[in-house]
């Protein structure tokens, strides 16, 4: 049994001026979670719903410091004043990020770190081991480099790196962020054996459909405080306009209304040719040889893990020297080279791509017209932040921002850049409702500009936000595309559905 | 990235324990660099010399193995054979590349033989067994697990670089290299918070005990070449 | 050393000694353009700096440099194939870099850069074998082969003073990248709260 008696949290953290701060953690919360229960935690980001799993594997106070009032046990032993490493035997963690969650370079020597971390004889963990991988139907995921596994395989290596030493208590922060419809199946598939051997799970996630069948209590947080509590029953029975007005994420995907926007649509259309690239390796790639999207469109690019979707992007993009295939656009034809002066991708991680030290820098770095003095320049990178709600951030850096002013300064450079194609990758991995909703407005609004807009991304209740276009890649070929419209819209669910 | 250990001995005739393999690689880079070419050294250069080859082939790189056998040889008579009768600038370009490649190549090879034969928790099960201390295996362990990342997190940042043009518009190549390695140490910084969250909730404490999935043992023939490589070092200090 | 190293300290050790490695690893090889090749003591640790200086404001303890020291030491033994030297040039440098961190209670900027210049002197171990040790022994061997007019000619092109040139590139070298490094940590690391 999992108690917190009235407990407090708030981070410390050292602000740009170095002064110690407190930020958001949690309020003055009162949680029992009984052995063999199924909790979900949701709310919007910074709600606090993260605090308590790390509250409840130790981390706060033993890593992350800050200010902690209460008390928090586990089976009457309070977690702040147990060592790490002996609350490490009880409760199993699984991470958001599978990048960096793993220790280890091979598979199976990951599997193993936590047992090997306990002392376990050799021979035992070997057997654990085996009988883990024949449980979860993961032996072809042994022994490999993790460098060479998918998001959703990664995650499941980590749940087997819990499996072997079976902890009575798992917490799970965001598992599902990085993965498509097919690997959250598989996690609810390890979620649901867990839940039937009797062990406590505590998951706190944005994602909610996979959860409605296997939560027994949902928590939903605000600023810290547990604003609604529903049970098992009331879980299941949540509509769509429910969840909406909740500011949560949908229980189910069946129901997903869509925003209709096909009113504005031009004429013309941006078409591929040619285009075939294989990866080194000469089994990833992608084969297209003739493509036709809408100009101006806002085109979902859908498709199972390692079906060629960011292959595409890559190649549309022009980051693929050795790609021959040919884009079309306005009557122009553009080679690889040409394309990188077209096309703008907003990547997955946006830290890759954000450089100088104010995000006016950032937008003004992608004008690289050198005609152009750099007042002008300033003047209009000025114009853009107003638009996209950045304008009181212009000389902050890049990296002081939450994800999502982030990705919004990364947008602010590719419209600075001109480019009429913008490409997206998954960029609504691991948000809430909120900050999907806000990432729709932005790409209505490039819509509304002009741009062409191709999106890579898993998620469906996104696209019945904003966008009116459908590709679906399967093994590196184009098997549908279609404009999304009230007709198609059931293709489009049952693929998300029946993976 | 191309660094650090991909141990891959699966086609393998013969595999020592990486003791052994350090113990070989040690011997050579020690006697191969800076040893002479008369009486005992001469004998000694030969068995260093030889050994990267016969290795090779044991893991069945013939391709590499005989083209480090010529290129050796090439090396050898050229220094021996060619050098004597040349003289001036001729001598010059003769001599240089011959020397480095008499003195280096050999080692080289057996780095090159070693990395690729040894994998990571091998070689950190190596470092356990010879007692090296939780201080260095840990961050050991570490530093080879992030060379993929590194290159990882490269690749994105190159990729961003190309889509915004900015190597042709950065011309300043400290500019250049600031655009390069700021966001690469951002990761860097962020990866390793993560990483030690994570590795904490895995039960890792520093010092703490703890055992070992990959099983290393010394065989006898293992035993053979430490004691023949730690021979091989005393009689080239001797002498 | 009264306590015990954290996870956390050890981690970072481990992921920053790669990063060092791989920057260093990378310069190398576009030093290797052969202008440049006699500056490359003096471009590495400019670049390389850069890194570490991020590198010393995680370190709060004695010792962990020294570690850093340690395994950079052997994996430019290993993958860097320089001779054994190079293990210790490495491991004392690192030591020594680690002293004069400590002598800054570990915030000291002027300690940082200083010990940035000292820690550059881990490159002599890339090119003292040119110079001594075997330097002397092998000079003599090849008297027989080719003639003494030959060897002089051979001694002149590699004179003692240069090594002092080229030590003497390094420690400037290490200076300027710890400069560097300082303008890069306050103009990202601290703006963005990372540091």
């Amino acid at each position: 049994m999992i108690v917190f008696d009235n407990v407090s949290f708030e981070y410390t953290a050292v602000n740009a001026d170095g002064i110690t701060e407190y930020k958001n953690g949690i309020n003055g919360l009162d949680l029992t979670v009984r052995d063999g229960e199924f909790v979900v935690l949701t709310g919007s980001s910074g709600c606090g719903k993260t605090t308590v799993t790390r509250l409840i594997n130790g981390l706060i106070p033993h890593y992350y410091s800050g200010k902690l009032e209460g008390s928090v046990t586990i089976d009457g032993k309070s977690v702040p004043d147990t060592p790490i490493y002996e609350t490490a035997k009880k409760v199993g963690s699984v991470f958001q990020d599978p990048r960096s969650q793993f220790f280890n370079v091979n598979t199976t020597d990951e599997i193993a770190f936590a047992a090997e971390n306990r002392c376990i004889p050799p021979e035992r963990i070997k057997s654990l081991i085996d009988s883990t991988a024949a449980e979860m139907q993961l032996a072809h995921l042994l022994d490999r480099s993790i460098f060479g596994l998918s998001g959703g395989e990664k995650q499941l290596v980590a749940c087997a790196g819990i499996n072997v030493l079976s902890p009575d208590i798992i917490v799970l922060d965001e598992p599902s962020s990085n993965l498509d419809s097919g690997a959250v199946e598989k996690l609810k598939a390890v979620l649901g054996a867990w839940k039937s051997q009797g062990k406590t799970i505590i998951i706190a996630e944005h994602r909610l459909y996979f959860l409605r069948d296997l939560a027994d209590r949902m928590l939903i947080f605000e600023n810290g405080r547990v604003v609604r509590e529903l049970d098992s029953a009331a879980v299941s029975a949540l509509s769509y306009a429910e969840t909406d007005s909740l500011g949560i994420r949908p229980m189910s995907l069946s129901d997903i209304p869509q925003c209709s926007r096909l009113n504005n649509r031009r004429a013309e259309v941006i078409s591929f040719e040619n285009f075939c690239f294989t990866y080194k390796d000469g089994k990833h790639g992608i084969n297209i040889p003739k493509l036709e999207l809408p100009a101006g469109g806002i085109v979902a690019v859908i498709g199972k893990n390692g079906a060629g979707k960011s292959t595409l992007a890559r190649n549309i993009c022009g980051l693929e020297k050795k790609c021959r295939g040919v884009m079309t656009l306005d009557g122009k034809p553009l080679n690889a080279k040409q394309r990188l002066n077209n096309c703008y991708m907003i990547m997955q991680d946006v830290n890759h791509q954000l450089f100088t030290e104010s995000v006016r820098d950032e937008v003004m770095l992608s004008m690289t017209d050198k005609t152009v003095t750099d007042d002008v320049k300033s003047a209009k990178a000025d114009e853009i932040l107003l638009q996209l709600d950045l304008a009181r951030f212009a000389d902050t850096h890049p990296m002081a921002l939450s994800g999502g002013q982030k990705q919004r300064t990364a947008i602010a450079s590719g419209i600075a850049s001109d480019k009429s194609v913008i490409i997206f990758d998954e960029p609504t991995s691991g948000l809430d409702l909120a900050h999907m909703k806000q990432v729709a407005a932005e790409i209505t609004k490039l819509h509304e500009m002009g741009k062409t807009i191709l999106i890579v991304t898993h998620d469906l209740e996104f696209i019945m936000a904003c966008c009116d276009h459908v590709l679906m890649l399967e093994q590196g070929s184009v098997v549908r595309n279609y404009p999304l419209t009230a007709e198609t819209s059931g293709m489009l669910k049952s693929f998300f559905m029946n993976a | 990235m191309q660094v650090g250990f991909q141990g891959n001995t699966k086609n393998t005739v013969f595999d020592p324990d990486p003791r052994a393999k350090l113990a070989m690689l040690l011997a050579v880079n020690i006697i191969m660099i800076s040893g002479g070419s008369a009486g005992v050294e001469l004998v000694l250069r030969i068995i260093c010399a030889a050994l990267p080859f016969v290795l090779l082939v044991s893991v069945r790189h013939y391709r590499t193995a005989v083209i480090y056998l010529a290129a050796m040889g090439a090396a050898v008579f050229g220094e021996s054979c060619i050098l004597p009768h040349t003289s001036g600038i001729a001598g010059i370009l003769v001599l240089i590349p011959c020397g480095i490649l008499t003195r280096f190549m050999a080692g080289y090879m057996m780095c090159w033989y070693t990395v690729r034969s040894i994998s990571v928790s091998e070689f950190v099960t190596a470092m356990e067994k010879m007692h090296v201390p939780y201080f260095i295996t840990i961050p050991m362990s570490v530093m080879f697990r992030y060379f993929p990342t590194l290159g990882e997190e490269y690749h994105a940042v190159s990729d961003a670089m190309k889509m915004r043009q900015i190597g042709r518009t950065v011309k300043d190549p400290l500019t250049y290299i600031e655009y390069v390695l700021v966001p690469i140490m951002m990761s860097t910084v962020r990866i390793a918070d993560e990483l030690s969250a994570a590795s904490l909730t895995k039960g890792l404490s520093a010092g703490g005990r703890r055992t070992h999935i990959c099983e290393i043992k010394l065989t006898l023939a293992d035993l053979f070449i430490i004691a023949g490589s730690a021979v091989m070092i005393v009689l080239f200090f001797v002498y | 050393m009264k306590e015990k190293f954290e996870v956390k300290e050890l981690i970072n050790v481990g992921v920053f000694t790669a990063l060092y490695f791989v920057v260093v690893f990378v310069t190398c090889f576009i030093g290797m353009v052969p202008i440049c090749m006699v500056l490359i003591p003096l471009i590495i640790p400019i670049v390389a700096g850069i890194p570490l200086m991020l590198f010393f404001s995680k370190i709060k303890r004695f010792g962990m440099f020294t570690i850093s020291g340690v395994l950079f030491g052997l994996i430019m033994f290993l993958l860097g194939s320089y001779s054994w030297v190079i293990i210790l040039t490495c491991v004392v440098s690192a030591f020594l870099a680690d002293l004069v961190l400590m002598s800054g209670k570990y915030s000291s900027v002027k300690c940082c850069v200083a010990a940035s210049s000292v820690y550059s002197l881990w490159g002599i171990g890339t090119f003292i074998s040119l110079f001594f040790g075997f330097r002397e022994e092998y000079l003599n061997s090849i008297v027989d082969g080719y003639g003494q007019e030959y060897v002089d000619k051979l001694a002149s092109y590699t004179p003692a003073w240069m090594f002092f040139v080229m030590a003497a590139m390094c420690l400037v070298g290490g200076f300027i990248g710890g400069v560097l490094g300082t303008k890069v940590l306050n103009k990202h690391f601290r703006k963005a709260g990372m540091a």
